[in-house]
């Protein structure tokens, strides 16, 4: 049976959640000034998303991964764990929008939680195939983990999100 | 030219002393965390081990109990029960620590009965709370017509946030003291405090208690149990429900744990969209 004929299960992701899936599952979360990176093995025709709201731990309370730094060696770990090669991996990578006004780069979390994806994502060699960073406007994405697709829309500013 | 040179060696004798005090904090931070984890490993296999022995001596014990001695096995069989209760809470601890770690915790929501819940989780502390001949006190109040207090949240999480609460509460209470337990559902929150009359919580461990594997006092001598995983549990699980947690203390006169939740829906569906449909 081809892959894409399974049912596929749909999941929503919370934020500081991890989801990886062997079997095609369709994954939606909103985005905010969080980010979401979205990590594909188009050799087993696996993926895996996480959605993570700070850029690092800093050593107060559970490393959990609501932090940039935690949620994406975690990420690639499970993948890893499932069987992929880290040379097979590639990202994309969503979100970091300055939803909230500020001036100040410092409050700009949007900002910051964008350097970090890209600082720990050129360390590890995965290469980034497409992304939708940065703007004033929250995403709203829905993640194939099987074909690795995304679909992205944006949200109205008046609308609350994470 | 020389002149130049010199600025150099300067600029960069410069560098490298900063670069040498980075690297003496990320060392010493290092240190910490490796001493932080031998700490938890010690605490751990006490906090297992120990209840085991004890259970399994007692078990022993009852079962070469003699027939007209038969009074004796109820004391064993509650110290049974409290030590296997003890450790059954610290698993609890460890494995959702392990889960949220992971990134495996989800909010389940569903309307809870908030009255029944916590009326459940005082009457599993009160053999733990006699021990020490704490009296629980509780207290509710709605603002709902029907003097309903049907909740929409996760019954679980709240249940180890509130157990938590109350396991420090009496833990840190004085013998014969009390512990005041109050909830009050108001329109779409959930407000619910812990109140103990113990020691309350010095200045310098205020900064620190929300840090995992920290404990208020630690070292060999410690009086109390634990391993300091609760409340950096509490502050996470409370963050995933967008909730809030406070405390007030003083010294001598105890502390209170106040935790507010929001009323949660389901999944966010029906939000508005703008623009086209990009596909990535």
């Amino acid at each position: 049976m081809n892959k894409t004929e399974k049912t596929v299960v749909k999941q929503f992701l919370y934020p500081s959640a991890i989801i990886v899936s062997t079997e095609p599952c369709e994954v939606t979360t909103i985005l905010g000034s969080c980010i979401a990176v979205c990590i594909i093995d188009p050799v087993l025709c696996i993926g895996g998303i996480n959605h993570y709201m700070l850029p690092l731990w800093n050593g107060i309370g559970l490393a959990s991964p609501k932090y940039g730094n935690v949620a994406i060696e975690k990420l690639i770990d499970k993948l890893i764990m499932l069987g992929s090669k880290k040379d097979n991996l590639t990202a994309k990578v969503f979100g970091g929008g300055e939803v909230l006004e500020t001036n100040s780069v410092q409050y700009n979390i949007g900002l910051r939680n964008i350097e970090i994806v890209r600082e720990i994502l050129n360390e590890k060699r995965i290469p980034v195939i497409s992304s939708s960073l940065g703007g004033s406007y929250g995403r709203k994405i829905i993640f194939k983990t099987h074909t690795g697709e995304v679909k992205h829309f944006f949200i109205n500013k008046n609308f609350q999100i994470h | 030219m020389a002149e130049k040179k010199q600025k150099d060696c300067y600029v960069s004798c410069e560098e490298m002393r900063k670069l040498n005090e980075n690297l003496i904090s990320l060392n010493q931070r290092l240190v910490n965390a490796e001493q932080i984890k031998s700490n938890f490993i010690s605490n751990i296999s006490n906090e297992i081990l120990n209840p085991f022995t004890s259970i399994l001596g007692l078990s022993k014990n009852i079962l070469e109990v003699k027939k007209e001695d038969w009074k004796k096995v109820i004391t064993m069989v509650a110290m049974i029960h409290s030590e296997a209760f003890n450790l059954d809470f610290q698993l609890k601890n460890i494995f959702a620590a392990a889960r949220i770690e992971a990134g495996e915790v989800l909010p389940e929501i569903s309307n809870i009965d908030i009255k029944g819940l916590i009326l459940d989780i005082i009457d599993s502390f009160k053999y733990e709370a006699h021990k020490k001949t704490i009296r629980l006190q509780y207290k509710f109040s709605t603002t709902d017509k029907n003097r309903q207090y049907y909740f929409q949240c996760d019954s679980e999480k709240i249940r180890l946030i509130l157990s938590n609460l109350l396991s420090n509460a009496i833990k840190f209470s004085k013998d014969k003291g009390a512990i005041i337990i109050n909830t009050r559902i108001k329109n779409d929150e959930m407000i619910c405090s812990v109140q103990d009359f113990g020691e309350g919580i010095s200045r310098e461990n205020q900064q620190i208690i929300y840090n995992r594997f920290n404990r208020s006092d630690s070292g060999i001598e410690t009086t109390f149990r634990g391993h300091g995983l609760g409340l950096s549990i509490n502050k996470a699980m409370i963050e995933i429900l967008h909730g809030k947690i406070e405390f007030k203390t003083s010294t001598g006169n105890g502390t209170k744990f106040t935790v507010s939740l929001p009323k949660l829906e389901g999944e966010s569906e029906g939000i508005t969209l703008d623009g086209n449909e990009l596909l990535f």
